[in-house]
Order: structure tokens, then C-alpha cells, then sequence
């Protein structure tokens, strides 16, 4: 048991440090592809830790809609804009270290209100992980949520249409 | 890993660094990543409440379903804004975004 | 109300002194340009005054005692402002002068203003004079006196500025006005001061109170001098005289009714009103005495060298109410109130006498009007000589016994030097006034016929309804001056009803008889008064009427003097120069500067402060957007940090 526990911990460790990995790259280095590539693989580290979290289904849905939509609309969005290669001046210190005040001030922040909280567990556990039950809920009790967020995502697009639409006729 | 605090404090990491990349990057899309991050980060705090504390499990994942959903509609949105940006600005450097300025 | 109609006395006296300002309401909104219908409304109302006036004078003439109407006008706490009409024989006299003065200036008026343009503003004005003059003799508190007073100023300066295109006119109406308002600051805070004092403005709870030395003497001193300011101011004394002789810019019936007869004696009549208050403080009286001789003297040198005819009345006007301040302040109320009576008269006369002529030959210097032919006009120069005489202090004329009164009076005071004074006065009187007459009389070179293209016109007009609208008034006003001399013990006796019946009690030794003189006896005053007027009159004819006379007077071997009394004494010059260092050159320079920088500097100020602030805060919309979002972010982790850390 000592030795599958272990294991379970160092891969827990391991997809931490890839999904931390991953978020350094996207947010730090100046390429814009390295960027995309680096939130592709924390997004990654990210499924992986829903795995750990006990839900393979959202797991899924995360590599699915995180990295293969979203990530693969953004390297489209990078390959019809400029490259940025051509304009790079220095970067600000003050604006630099101001960013990373707040990121760290934030940072300690939830931190210290995390560690603060007394984090009380619900009386009564339910254990019903299964697809079903998501599937069954999704159309019984959050039936209004489910066709809201349609509604959205159709808003959504339409506005994304007609956003690039306007702008395509106002440009040269 | 069976700590609530653990994942608590990896969500509150990659939400600092989402957050240190909005506020200093140039780039319109590099900052769009980094919100994606933040959304990410907290996608993960929502199912580390639902392992942890929650009554009833599905209920986390269809919060963290729907928020998944959302951060689609967004970056769609976002993206096509940056779109339109580019076209009038000619550049997605958001330095130079400063027409209300003053 | 129904009480106002019940009481014939109460409407004589409410109907006639408020009928000439309806009748001013009435012509200035409705006739103006009608100026038959706007004299003869004017007319109307003043008839209903006089009537109104005898019907009081006969029906109250031998009243037990004062009457007096008054009703609550407003009240704070224990102060009662009552407003009301106080008929005793004193206000029943002077309403019956001013009514009568006034009737006959408005029908003198109907001649000498005819076909002038503001023909109906003229009768507004004169009927707005009319009623706040009828008002104020009739007051019963001293605010409602000083009200009117302050009315019948008003109107003084509407008719001084008549012709008011004309500069000298308008600038003459201001000076009056300001003039009389610097005396009235005076005035009002006297009256403040006894109210202060006192609690109560009612003028027969003023004097009795006086009497009964229920006030303070320091009290009395103080408020007394401060009122006499006002008359100062009103009457023309020393030192805001030089505003008399400058309102003989307005038409010659104004000066007739305001500048000689009444408006000016509203000082006078506002002493002896309040006589027994004032003849308690000593000091008071001795300053008024000081000041009224002052007056007397200065204005009679100014008229002995002016050649305009209504200026040398007017400074006479101006010295003879020196004479009458100083005949009340010497404690001689009868003598003093009689003065004023005979001066109405005979100054009124010979204001319109002089204005007859000024119409016929459209010029003021009595050279021109001599050389003219001026004594071919029978009626004005007979009434003139008649005016004169009176003037003059000859008997039999009403001047005679009204100046022996005042001399007598003077003579009553332990220091004789009053009395002496009174007597040189009365010599310049006589002479300036007989050089007038002279001087038209006895014109130098002999008369020249003066070419007049209307000479046709005006010899129909001799015996035209304007020439005897004018003639009648002087006709009646001098056989007023040949009788009124012969009521004076009746007079007397009437207006010391006015002591005997009411409750306070004079000082005894402030009341001086007739002739009970101390240390003088009746016949050497008598001699001594007649002879000053008849040696003024024998040196007039000797440098002017005599032939192969000079024709400079005595002043005019010295010219120093000459310019002295010419330029008034320097008063005009002393006041110009006052008002440009210390109003124009003070006040109104602090009060620029004020306005300038601190007024519109605190504006200017504030919006440039606001500005700037705005500026500052512009800093902070630097249009990035990130700026913003780090902002946003600091300030909730700190949040965070704060309440929940």
C-alpha cells in the first residue's frame, strides 16, 4: 500500500509541477506560440488534476473544450495577426514589478484566508460520481442553467460573428 | 493530494501568475491566455470544494462544466474582438490602445 | 373704518392729506399726457387739502388740549409703532400755511409752467409734495415724521431736477437729495438712540416725558444733537447750506413752495414740534443757537453779491431760518413759530413776484431785468416792494412784528452778543434786499425798451388768463404779508393753548415774553431793531438807488471779501474736495478693490482651484488599460488582506 500511495503522490507531484510548468511558459516568454503551447500543457496538468479530484468526465471535457477548441482558436488568432517580433521595446521595470506586487500580494492574500478557514465537510456525503447522475441532473434540477448557457453560447457566437463582420467592412 | 489546502493553494498559484501575465504583458492574446488561466485556476478551486466539502458531487461538475462552457463563449468573444482591434489599430500591442486617455 | 367716517375731524384729516397723493398716483399712470386733466386733478385734491385744513384750524381752535388719532401700525414685543394724526394748535397752524402756500403756488403754476412739456409731471410732483408735507405736519410719532420728511425730500428732488436735461439741473436735484440725506443719517440715528433709550417714538410722550425728567439728561443731549442733524441737513443750516441756492435750478413756484415757504421750514416746524425735549438739554440748545447764527451771517454776505434774483432770496431764505433756529434755540417757541408763519408768507411772495419776472424776460440777473424795463410791470413790483419791506422788518408789515419777536427773544439771553448779531443780520437783511429792489427799480443808465419780436404777444398776454393766474396768487400773498402782522397776539394765544393744556410743564426761564426781556426794556429794542433795517435800507438806496451812484456797494473795494462771499464761503470747494479724498478716493477705492480682487478674485479662484484639481485627477486616466486592472487588483487583495486576514 506504502509503495501505490507513494506512487499515487509522486505522479500527483509530477502533473502539479507540469501544470505549474505550463502556466510559466504561457505567461512569461515573449513568443506568442510558446505562450499558447505552455497554457496547452497546464491546461493538461489541469485535467490531470481532475483526475485526481475524482472526475473523469470533466477531466475529459477539460481536454476537449480547454485544449482542443480553445487553445487551437487562439493559435488561429496568432496566425492572422501581425507577429510581434517586429515591434518588441523594452518592457517597463515599474510595470513589471508592479505585476508581480499584485500577483504576489493576491497570492498571499487567498492564501492566508485559506489557511485562515475552518473548511467544514457537508454532514451527508453523497457518492454517486457517474455520468448519469450528471447527465440526469443536468436535465431535471439544473434544466434552466443547462438551457441558459445554450442560449449564451449562442449569443456568443452570433456576437463573434458580427464583431469580425463590422470590423472587416470599416477596415482597408 | 487528500488535502483541501493543497489544492487551494495551487488554484492560488496559477491564479497569481494568470494574473502577473494580464498586467504585464503587451501582447492582446498573451493576455487573453493568461485569463484563461485564471479561469482555469478557478475551474479547479470549484472541484476541489466538490471533493472536499460538497454534499452532492454532481453538482461541482456541472458548476465547473458550465463554467468551461462559459470560458469557450469568452474567448470566442475575445478573440474576435482582437480581431477588430488589429484591423483598426494595426498592431495588438495594447500600449498603444490609449484613445480615452486624459 | 367706520370710525373714519363717523368722526369729521378724523376724515378732514385722513381725506385731505391723502387725496394729493392719489392724486400724484393718478396723474403719473393714467394723465400724463393730458395736461389740462393732470392740472386739474392736482388742483382739486389741493383745494380738498386746504379746505380740509381750515375746516381743522376752525372747527379745533379753541380745543381743550390736543387731539389725537392713532392705530397700531407694527409691534415687536413691548415697542408699539403707532401710526396716527396728533392735532394741536401748532400742526392745525402749519397745515393751514402749507395748504394755503400750495393752493396758491399750484394756481401761480397754471401761468408760468404753461405749455412746458412736463406740465403733468410738474402737478404729480407738486401733489406728491403737497401730501407727504400735509403728512408730516400732522405726524403723531417721530418715525412717521421722519417718513414724510424723508417724502417730502423726495419730492424736493423731483422738482429741483425738473428740467432735467439740463446738467446743472440734475446734478443741483442729486446734491439736495444727498445733502439732505447726510443730515437725516443724523436724524435716524437720533431717533434710534431714543428709542434705544426711550422705547417710545410718540411725540407728546416725548415731550411730556421731557417735562417730567423721566429721561436721562445724557440721553436727551445726545439724541437731540443728533436730531438736530436733520435739520441741519433740512433747513439748511451750516454747514450743508450750499444745496439751497443750487435748487433754484427748479422752476420758480417750486422755490416758492419748497425752498422758501415750507419744505425747508420742516426743520424748524420738526423744533419747535419737539421743543420741550430739545429746550431740556442746554447744550443742545446753545449748539443750535451757535449753528443758526453761524447760518444767519454766512448766507446774508453770500446775497450781497450776487446779482442773480433768485439766489439773493434763496440765501435769504437761508439766513432767515438761521434766524428762526436761532430764535427757538434761544428758547422762543412763540417767537420762533411766527417767524417761520410771516417768512411763508413773504418769501412765497417774493419768490413768485421774481418768477413773473423771470418768465416775462426769460433771464435771472437782475441787471438785465432792471435795464429791461422790469419795474413797468406794475403788480410783481409793488407786491415785490411790499415782500421787501417785510423782509426788511418794517413796520407795518408782518415782518416787522415777527423780527421784533425774535429780536426780543434774543435779547433775553444773558450774553448780549446773540442779540447783537441778530441785529447786524438784520441790517445785511435789509440792505441785499433793497440793492434787489434797487437794482430793478432804479435801473443805472435808464431803461432801454427791449426789442422783443413778441412784444405784441406779450401785451395781450398782460391781460391774459396767465398773466392773472400768476397776478392773483401774489396779489393775495401780499395782502396776507400787510395783515398778518396784526394776529400776532391772537396767534399767540392760540398756540399757548398748546402749553397751558397739555401735560408737560416748560422750564420757566426758557420762555421769553415779547418785550419781558432782562436787562432791556421793550423801547430801546424796538429802536434798536428798527433803526438796523432802516440803516440796511438807506445804505441799499446810497450805493445803489441814488443817481450817479457807483452801483458796486461797499464790498466792491474789497475784492479779497468779494471772492469769499462769492464762492460761498469755500464750502462748495471744501466739500468737493471732502468727497473726492475720502468718498471717491476712499470708500469707493475700497470697495473696487473689494469687488475686484476679493469678490471676483475668490470666483476666479475657485474655478482655477477646481481646474487645477481637475488636472491633477486627469493624471490617473491614463487610458491603459492594465493600469486600471493593477489598480483594481492591489486594492482588493489588500481588501482581503485587511477584513478577513
Amino acid at each position: 500500500m506504502d509503495s501505490l500511495t507513494a506512487l499515487a503522490q509522486a505522479a500527483f507531484w509530477i502533473t502539479v509541477g507540469f501544470t505549474v510548468a505550463g502556466a510559466a511558459i504561457a505567461v512569461f516568454p515573449r513568443n506568442i506560440l510558446y505562450n499558447v503551447l505552455g497554457l496547452a500543457l497546464a491546461l493538461s496538468g489541469i485535467a490531470g488534476l481532475y483526475l485526481f479530484l475524482g472526475s473523469f468526465f470533466i477531466a475529459m471535457m477539460q481536454l476537449l473544450i480547454y485544449v482542443g477548441a480553445i487553445c487551437i482558436a487562439i493559435v488561429f488568432a496568432i496566425m492572422l495577426s501581425r507577429p510581434l517580433h517586429l515591434e518588441a521595446p523594452q518592457r517597463a521595470v515599474p510595470k513589471i514589478a508592479m505585476a508581480f506586487t499584485a500577483g504576489a500580494v493576491f497570492f498571499v492574500a487567498l492564501t492566508s484566508l485559506a489557511g485562515r478557514t475552518n473548511w467544514v465537510p457537508a454532514k451527508a456525503r453523497g457518492s454517486d460520481w457517474s455520468i448519469e447522475a450528471i447527465g440526469h441532473a443536468l436535465l431535471t434540477r439544473y434544466e434552466l442553467v443547462f438551457e441558459v448557457i445554450s442560449l449564451v453560447l449562442l449569443v456568443a457566437i452570433i456576437g463573434a460573428i458580427v464583431t469580425a463582420g463590422f470590423s472587416r467592412r470599416s477596415s482597408s | 493530494m487528500n488535502n483541501l489546502n493543497t489544492y487551494l493553494i495551487i488554484s492560488a498559484f496559477l491564479f497569481s501568475l494568470g494574473l502577473i501575465g494580464v498586467l504585464q504583458r503587451r501582447n492582446l492574446i498573451g493576455m487573453l491566455i493568461s485569463i484563461e488561466l485564471m479561469l482555469n485556476a478557478a475551474n479547479l478551486n470549484f472541484m476541489a470544494f466538490n471533493r472536499f466539502l460538497s454534499p452532492d458531487p454532481v453538482v461541482g461538475q456541472i458548476m465547473a462544466l458550465f463554467v468551461m462552457g462559459l470560458a469557450a463563449a469568452e474567448a470566442a468573444i475575445g478573440l474576435s474582438i482582437i480581431l477588430a482591434l488589429f484591423r483598426k489599430m494595426h498592431s495588438i500591442n495594447i500600449e498603444r490602445a490609449q484613445k480615452l486617455k486624459g | 373704518m367706520g370710525e373714519l367716517l363717523k368722526d369729521p375731524i378724523l376724515l378732514a384729516a385722513a381725506v385731505g392729506t391723502t387725496l394729493p397723493f392719489l392724486a400724484m398716483a393718478v396723474i403719473l399712470i393714467f394723465t400724463r399726457h393730458n395736461p389740462g386733466v393732470s392740472s386739474r386733478i392736482s388742483l382739486v385734491s389741493i383745494a380738498t387739502a386746504l379746505i380740509s385744513s381750515l375746516f381743522l384750524f376752525i372747527r379745533l381752535y379753541g380745543a381743550h388740549g390736543p387731539l389725537q388719532y392713532q392705530t397700531v401700525w407694527f409691534s415687536s414685543g413691548n415697542l408699539h409703532i403707532t401710526f396716527g394724526y396728533y392735532l394741536d394748535p401748532l400742526s392745525l397752524l402749519m397745515l393751514a400755511i402749507v395748504a394755503i402756500v400750495a393752493t396758491l403756488v399750484q394756481i401761480y403754476s397754471l401761468g408760468y409752467m404753461a405749455g412746458d412739456p412736463g406740465f403733468s409731471r410738474y402737478y404729480a410732483f407738486q401733489s406728491l409734495f403737497a401730501g407727504a408735507m400735509m403728512n408730516m405736519v400732522i405726524a403723531g410719532t417721530m418715525l412717521q415724521l421722519f417718513i414724510f420728511w424723508e417724502l417730502v425730500g423726495l419730492a424736493s428732488y423731483f422738482l429741483i431736477g425738473f428740467y432735467y436735461e439740463k446738467w446743472s439741473a440734475s446734478q443741483a436735484g442729486k446734491k439736495a437729495f444727498v445733502m439732505n440725506r447726510v443730515g437725516d443719517v443724523g436724524f435716524f440715528l437720533g431717533l434710534i438712540v431714543l428709542l434705544l433709550g426711550f422705547g417710545n417714538l410718540g411725540i407728546p410722550e416725548l415731550n411730556s416725558a421731557a417735562g417730567t425728567h423721566a429721561l436721562s439728561q445724557h440721553l436727551i443731549t445726545v439724541s437731540a444733537l443728533l436730531i438736530f442733524c436733520g435739520v441741519i441737513g433740512k433747513s439748511a443750516q451750516f454747514p450743508l447750506l450750499t444745496w439751497l441756492p443750487d435748487a433754484m435750478e427748479g422752476p420758480t413756484p417750486v422755490s416758492a413752495l419748497l425752498h422758501s415757504a415750507t419744505m425747508v421750514a420742516a426743520g424748524v416746524y420738526m423744533f419747535s414740534r419737539i421743543f420741550p425735549f430739545f429746550s431740556a438739554s442746554p447744550e443742545a440748545m446753545t449748539v443750535a443757537l451757535a449753528i443758526g447764527t453761524v447760518t444767519m451771517l454766512l448766507s446774508s454776505t453770500m446775497a450781497m453779491v450776487t446779482f442773480d434774483l433768485k439766489q439773493v432770496w434763496a440765501y435769504s431764505t437761508v439766513s432767515q431760518l438761521g434766524l428762526m433756529v436761532m430764535a427757538l434755540a434761544a428758547g422762543g417757541y412763540f417767537s420762533g413759530v411766527f417767524h417761520l408763519t410771516t417768512h411763508a408768507g413773504f418769501k412765497a411772495l417774493l419768490f413768485l413776484c421774481s418768477g413773473i419776472f423771470i418768465h416775462e424776460y426769460h433771464t435771472n440777473d437782475m441787471r438785465v431785468i432792471g435795464k429791461q424795463g422790469g419795474r413797468k410791470l406794475l403788480i410783481p413790483m409793488i407786491c415785490m416792494i411790499i415782500g421787501a419791506l417785510a423782509l426788511a422788518g418794517v413796520y407795518p408789515l408782518s415782518g416787522f412784528y415777527s423780527k421784533e419777536a425774535v429780536l426780543g427773544t434774543l435779547a433775553g439771553l444773558p450774553n448780549k452778543t446773540w442779540l447783537f448779531a441778530g441785529l447786524i443780520g438784520a441790517f445785511l437783511t435789509a440792505y441785499y434786499s433793497f440793492r434787489l429792489i434797487f437794482f430793478i427799480l432804479l435801473p443805472k443808465d435808464g431803461v432801454e425798451e427791449h426789442v422783443d419780436p413778441q412784444a405784441h404777444e406779450h401785451k395781450e398776454e398782460h391781460h391774459g388768463s396767465v398773466f392773472w393766474a400768476m397776478a392773483v396768487p401774489v396779489m393775495i400773498l401780499a395782502g396776507l404779508t400787510l395783515v398778518l402782522g396784526h394776529v400776532e397776539h391772537p396767534l399767540e394765544s392760540f398756540l399757548a393753548g398748546n402749553a397751558e393744556h397739555s401735560a408737560h410743564v416748560l422750564p420757566v426761564g426758557h420762555i421769553v415774553e415779547n418785550g419781558h426781556s432782562a436787562g432791556m426794556s421793550h423801547e430801546i429794542l424796538l429802536i434798536l431793531g428798527v433803526s438796523a433795517g432802516l440803516l440796511g435800507i438807506f445804505l441799499a438806496w446810497f450805493e445803489f438807488g441814488r443817481k450817479g451812484s457807483s452801483r458796486t456797494g461797499f464790498l466792491g473795494s474789497f475784492p479779497s471779501l468779494w471772492r469769499l462771499f462769492d464762492s460761498r464761503w469755500f464750502l462748495d470747494a471744501f466739500f468737493r474736495k471732502a468727497l473726492d479724498r475720502f468718498v471717491y478716493g476712499g470708500f469707493t477705492t475700497v470697495f473696487t478693490k473689494n469687488d475686484r480682487r476679493i469678490i471676483d478674485g475668490g470666483i476666479d479662484g475657485i474655478c482655477y482651484f477646481t481646474e487645477a484639481v481637475g488636472r491633477l485627477f486627469s493624471f490617473l486616466q491614463s487610458g491603459m488599460l492594465q493600469y486600471n486592472l493593477l489598480i483594481m487588483t492591489l486594492a482588493a487583495g489588500a481588501a482581503i488582506l485587511y477584513f478577513l486576514v
